[in-house]
């Protein structure tokens, strides 16, 4: 109980599937099945996707800090970046089923942010000034799922 | 990732997937589908038997392949969608946009009776 580990990589593409598999070794810590698990993983991987892709605009500009927190009712994923603000009531969810003629026009931050509230129980942004931004991502756990 | 391609009778022409399709791959896989369309070979079938994994850098490149197939008068039919992958598929209501069919054989023939 209690347990929490942190992993810094650089804001690559090909460094996600390994912070995938680090949330992925949490989640499996707290107990989740295996959907639950590929859940988790996913959310983070549309997470770090983000930053790459809207935080800071490319690859290799600044790192990404992913950790996890494991508690008696809940596992908590903080994803860090160093980037500008990023404010996600910017990016609306698309429809769901989407809109055919509208449908090229999906932009992978709004699907991103569309999946991670999905999967997610909560999903919380926040802006520490002149520092990045912190996401912070739960998954409740039942009675079932034991550390 | 891999992606193998092939041409198949009645004009045809089939897409496989194997990996994970996500941000670090899809770049492999837009160009492979750019290609074949620019080519006019708009008549495809995508199948993602082999995929693992998909995230939503996936979906939109399959999402633009179909759009820009529709445009020149084809089609992107996707098959073998495993259940993880089908999931992210109805998650976001992709599952109604495409034709999917369980295998290669029951998309090329629903392909044969569009004709």
């Amino acid at each position: 109980m209690g347990a929490q580990k942190s992993l810094s990589v650089p804001g690559r593409y090909d460094q996600i599937r390994r912070l995938c598999a680090f949330v992925g070794e949490g989640a499996r810590q707290a107990g989740f099945d295996d959907d639950t698990i590929f859940h988790v993983e996913l959310a983070c991987d549309e997470a770090c996707t983000n930053i790459i892709e809207h935080t800071y605009e490319g690859e290799g500009i600044g790192e990404i800090e992913v950790s996890w927190k494991l508690s008696a009712d809940k596992f908590t994923v903080i994803i860090r970046d160093h980037g500008p603000r990023f404010d996600p009531s910017d990016v609306p969810d698309p429809p769901v089923p989407p809109d055919l003629d509208e449908v090229e026009e999906l932009r992978v931050g709004g699907l991103g942010i569309f999946f991670m509230r999905r999967l997610m129980d909560d999903v919380t942004f926040s802006y520490l000034h002149g520092k990045g931004n912190i996401l912070t991502m739960v998954k409740h756990r039942s009675q079932n799922e034991d550390s | 990732m891999t992606i193998r391609q092939q041409s198949l009778p009645g004009s045809l022409w089939l897409v496989t997937v194997n990996g994970r399709l996500d941000q670090n791959a899809t770049p492999a896989l837009e160009e492979t589908l750019n290609e074949l369309l620019s080519a006019g070979h708009d008549r495809l079938i995508v199948d993602l038997s082999e995929a693992t994994y998909i995230n939503s850098g996936g979906l939109r490149c399959l999402v633009a392949a179909w759009r820009k197939a529709r445009q020149q008068g084809g089609d992107v039919y996707l098959c073998g969608l495993r259940a993880r992958v089908n999931e992210v598929f109805s998650m976001v209501g992709f599952d109604k946009v495409f034709s999917i069919y369980p295998t290669q054989r029951e998309a090329a023939a629903a392909w044969r009776e569009a004709a």
